[in-house]
């Protein structure tokens, strides 16, 4: 049997990994974003833009929510201990997705009043950020977890951590900040080291690891 | 014992989760054949062989799988590729067919020739009996049906060793002998680790036996020394002697005792099942914290 490096297997994993992504979770996830977005557009509306800032927010929190459940495989326990690396799957999962959740984000965007629009580019980073802190948190919860199916978990926290932070966070940090605020550009400055931070953690919690406090016995191994 | 060379050695596994001890300096060699791991929930069984199918690192010892070691990233590569593994719930994509399952699994063991992954993927499925339903959805399959997909999943791609993870659970009694022939046939020229609450698969099946209480070794022999251990400690008796170790009416209507026989007892033929229980007690038979 021919046996090739992960280069080799990668395009065929394409069409299997698409059909164990959740698309329950994302398809609602990304429904009920839209319906969000255009409601606006329905009612006839006409809102401030600090309310379609506020909306635009909540769309990403709950695009979020379905990105959560992006690393749920029920099959994990039967495939952890396979050749291809655990990075390679949850990229490709990152990867196959993400073209789909920039449409997604576009079409919101574009269902928002466009008088009341906050800076496309900001509102987007701030976007970026949280999609990128769910898909950390799921990852996270795969490394630190047996759990086959950490979705639920990571979205409570997830919503959890929303509701709070607003709260919770110093005021200096003004993360969310309205467009008028003279400290929008440096609450945005922080959004984009929040997202560039939450891909590093992500990205090291993808390799397993290969030892427990690497204390190996000198010799170990060898028949005993 | 066997004097094969060992295909699988671990030294010193030590694991602990928390303040719980799952794996306690467990030392073991396996060679080629079917290997059985008997012991009661609690034992570390599972644990075992999560490290063995390099799922979960311990935090002390070693092993190596034929000749790779896996504590560095390469080797555990190596190990993973020449792996079989059933867990105790595999788990699958319910709306994948058979055959669409264990190609994904194939996948992901690197088998990146099309035609022949095709072919090694019908290969496995006639293998374990589901050529014919190869092509129906897993959530359409019976419970032994599934079980028989996740051994195909494991089987692909001719694994040098197979690790499974009590694979006849839930299985109803003709079910469990049509396992026992797929295992038996697996441990052809392969080393197979098979955790098991059953004693007659392990009396049907293992050319070794490996008993697990507290997350060590408690026994690793034959399946004829373990039975062994209990020649002369087993004796029959028309009521339950309160000095057995363990007693039960059987179906005759006379009580079967293990332990330390009474003066004048009469002893009875001991089972694999007899030994199993005497190695077992005095044992810690659960990790501890």
């Amino acid at each position: 049997m021919r046996v090739t490096a992960v280069r080799g297997v990668t395009p065929d994993l394409v069409g299997p990994v698409w059909r164990t992504l959740p698309w329950r979770a994302l398809a609602a996830a990304g429904i009920l974003g839209l319906l969000v977005a255009a409601t606006p557009l329905v009612t006839g509306g006409e809102p401030a833009p600090w309310q379609t800032l506020l909306l635009l927010r909540g769309i990403a929190l709950i695009g979020a929510l379905g990105l959560a459940f992006l690393l749920d495989d029920p099959a994990r326990h039967l495939t952890a201990p396979l050749p291809t690396p655990r990075p390679v799957r949850q990229a490709l999962r990152v990867a196959l997705v993400t073209p789909i959740a920039a449409l997604w984000w576009a079409a919101v965007l574009l269902l928002t009043p466009s008088a009341s629009r906050p800076p496309v580019g900001e509102v987007t980073l701030e976007a970026v950020a949280v999609g990128v802190l769910a898909l950390a948190a799921a990852a996270l919860a795969v490394r630190l977890t047996d759990e086959a199916r950490p979705g639920p978990f990571v979205a409570a926290v997830l919503l959890l951590t929303a509701v709070l932070a607003p709260l919770l966070a110093p005021e200096g940090w003004a993360l969310f900040a309205q467009a008028d605020d003279p400290r929008w550009p440096a609450a945005h400055d922080r959004w984009a080291v929040l997202a560039v931070g939450a891909a590093v953690a992500g990205a090291l919690c993808g390799p397993e690891p290969l030892g427990r406090g690497a204390r190996r016995i000198r010799g170990a191994g060898a028949p005993v | 014992m066997t004097s094969m060379t060992p295909t699988v050695s671990a030294s010193g596994l030590s694991l602990h989760y928390g303040r719980t001890r799952a794996l306690d300096d467990v030392s073991l060699r396996l060679t080629p054949g079917v290997t059985g791991l008997l012991g009661p929930n609690g034992a570390g069984k599972t644990t075992l062989l999560r490290v063995l199918a390099t799922a979960v690192p311990a935090d002390r010892g070693a092993f190596t799988v034929l000749g790779h070691d896996p504590a560095s990233a390469r080797g555990r590569q190596e190990v993973r590729r020449r792996l079989g593994y059933l867990p105790q719930t595999p788990g699958f994509h319910p709306d994948f067919t058979a055959f669409e399952f264990v190609d994904y699994v194939a996948i992901l063991k690197e088998l990146a020739d099309r035609r022949e992954r095709h072919r090694e993927v019908r290969r496995v499925l006639d293998e374990v009996d589901l050529g014919d339903v190869r092509g129906r959805r897993i959530k359409k399959l019976s419970g032994g049906m599934r079980q028989r997909v996740a051994l195909a999943a494991a089987l692909v791609g001719d694994p040098g060793f197979l690790v499974l993870d009590e694979p006849t659970v839930g299985l109803d009694p003709e079910q469990r002998m049509r396992f026992r022939e797929l295992i038996a046939g697996a441990g052809e020229g392969r080393t197979v680790l098979l955790s098991t609450h059953q004693t007659e698969d392990v009396a049907m099946l293992c050319h070794r036996v490996i008993v697990m209480a507290a997350g060590a070794v408690r026994f690793d022999g034959t399946p004829a020394e373990l039975t062994a251990r209990a020649a002369g400690r087993v004796w029959n008796s028309t009521e339950k002697d309160p000095g057995a170790k363990a007693g039960w009416r059987t179906g005759t209507g006379s009580f079967r005792n293990v332990g330390d026989p009474p003066p004048g007892a009469e002893p009875a033929e001991p089972t694999l099942e007899d030994g199993y229980l005497l190695v077992l007690d005095g044992a810690d038979t659960e990790v501890t914290a």
